[in-house]
């Protein structure tokens, strides 16, 4: 194997992305239980823990910035260095995406709630936090098949995010509650777009592998 | 009123469309290679090589040594002719004429398809005398003098010599004597330009001097270039050639092949085939 320098650097960034991933997930699963709790305290935390998840995501662009610059990777080493950049992004955004969560949670905290829809919600949530495994594991085994099934799991919390609008309007007229509602209409929103952010991640799978772009679904139907 | 939805293949279109340019280069075949082969003294050196080379485009061989790059190149304008016990199997047509019909004459095909080499070599003349010869010899007399700077001028050496044009061309630095080549080259008024490695002996500057003058040229010319340096035939090249070594099964020896031909950004971004992936990358040996 030649250019061994090279493909350690390769292996080492790949590395820190699986490593952003998991401490993105971290950040999921905590905005999930604290809205799932109204645990205030563990909001906090998810807030705090955004700064881990934005130093991993500069680092891995410094990475990309250095490869780019020494090394003029191209064919599959440069679709891995390009595909890892833009995962990197995606992932800083579902970290995003969960300190949203978790603002709305304490500014909800003292507010009273509706079991069913926290649970409609914590359903989503775990969905999503599954699927951005399953991206990140895509990713890692080069499997456009694994990848592409996140589209029906992207589906599924579509929906889930369509009840709730649903549900919330219906409480629309419950005096107490509207507040409540609306702010968990955003958080919907938040767990919705995490599901996408996994299906864009599952996109540079497909990219990497095949050398074409292809957009599992267009958002425009 | 039915509106009926053509039904449209892009695959399929992308197969069969033409390899043309936004700026409408690449239209029409220059060279259009058949199943050539091509042995000294009855040993192969390059097999089964099937190939076009379009007009205005800078089409780049690339492939480690001993792939037969240099040799096919040499096809291109009958250099193989002048190796003794070098024989060239298959069919070039060039512009749909067989270069090597028995009516063909090769001087004449040198002229049309010039050639710069890798070490630049200007005779022992004068600058303008360097420019002037081929003309000179090929009874192009008319006008001599506006040829010698026109032809210094596309080759972007005008500026650096107009003052001295009758000193020595062995005083000029390694890069203007291989832009003196070019010039030397255009001065005949060819079809095509091959390179072989133009700019392997040149610094980085003089290098990126020469590529800017491949841009330049390839609008009025077409271009063949062999080059070492993956990343120069990435940055000029609109179609790139892979050339590999075939190690024969029976033991017998090794001999070039073309492993894959196809738009640069393609070679570069998306090879087909593994072993163009694995030389693009470094990954070889």
């Amino acid at each position: 194997m030649a250019r061994v320098e090279f493909q350690h650097s390769l292996d080492a960034l790949e590395a820190s992305l699986q490593e952003q991933g998991q401490v993105v997930l971290r950040a999921v699963r905590g905005a999930v239980n604290a809205m799932q709790t109204q645990d205030v305290e563990l909001c906090d935390e998810v807030i705090a823990f955004d700064d881990e998840i934005d130093i991993r995501y500069h680092r891995i662009e410094r990475s990309i910035e250095e490869i780019l610059a020494q090394q003029s990777p191209v064919a599959t080493d440069l679709r891995l260095v390009l595909a890892v950049l833009h995962n990197s992004i995606h992932l800083e955004r579902i970290g995003d995406q969960s300190v949203t969560v978790a603002k709305l949670t304490k500014l909800s905290a003292d507010l009273e709630t509706r079991h069913d829809l926290v649970e409609g919600l914590t359903d989503m949530g775990d969905r999503a936090e599954e699927m951005v495994r399953i991206a990140l594991d895509s990713f890692a085994r080069r499997d456009i098949e694994q990848a592409q099934e996140l589209v029906d799991l992207d589906e599924l919390i579509d929906r889930t995010n369509r009840r709730v609008v649903d549900q919330v309007l219906q409480m629309a007229a419950a005096p107490g509650q509207q507040e409540w509602g609306m702010r968990m209409i955003v958080v919907a929103r938040c767990i919705e777009r995490i599901g996408d952010n996994a299906v864009d991640i599952g996109e540079q799978t497909a990219f990497l592998v095949t050398g074409e772009f292809t957009e599992f679904t267009d958002a425009s139907h | 009123m039915s509106v009926t939805t053509p039904q449209i293949d892009s695959a399929r279109i992308a197969e069969v469309a033409q390899p043309i340019t936004e700026d409408g280069r690449g239209r029409e075949t220059v060279f259009d290679v058949d199943d050539l082969a091509v042995s000294y003294s009855g040993n192969v050196a390059l097999t089964d090589v099937t190939m076009d080379v379009r007009k205005n485009f800078v089409t780049a061989f690339i492939g480690p040594s001993g792939c037969g790059k240099s040799t096919f190149i040499r096809c291109f304008n009958r250099m193989n002719d002048l190796v003794p016990g070098a024989k060239v199997h298959g069919q070039v047509l060039y512009h749909g004429r067989d270069l090597y019909g028995s009516s063909v004459d090769p001087v004449e095909v040198r002229r049309r398809i010039g050639m710069v080499f890798q070490k630049p070599n200007p005779f022992p003349k004068s600058i303008y005398d360097n420019i002037a010869f081929g003309p000179r010899v090929l009874g192009m007399k008319q006008g001599l003098s506006d040829r010698v700077e026109q032809s210094l001028r596309q080759a972007a050496l005008w500026d650096e010599v107009k003052d001295r044009l009758k000193d020595n061309a062995l005083g000029l630095s390694g890069g203007q004597q291989q832009r003196l080549c070019i010039a030397r080259a255009i001065a005949v008024e060819p079809d095509v330009i091959l390179m072989d490695e133009p700019a392997s002996a040149l610094d980085p500057i003089s290098t990126s001097r020469i590529e800017d003058l491949i841009h330049e040229l390839k609008q009025e010319f077409t271009i063949v270039i062999v080059t070492h340096n993956m990343q120069q035939a990435a940055r000029v090249a609109d179609m790139t050639a892979f050339f590999s070594v075939d190690v024969r099964e029976d033991g017998s020896g090794r001999h070039g092949i073309l492993v894959e031909y196809a738009p640069t950004t393609k070679i570069f971004t998306n090879p087909a085939d593994k072993r163009t992936e694995d030389y693009v990358t470094g990954r070889f040996g």
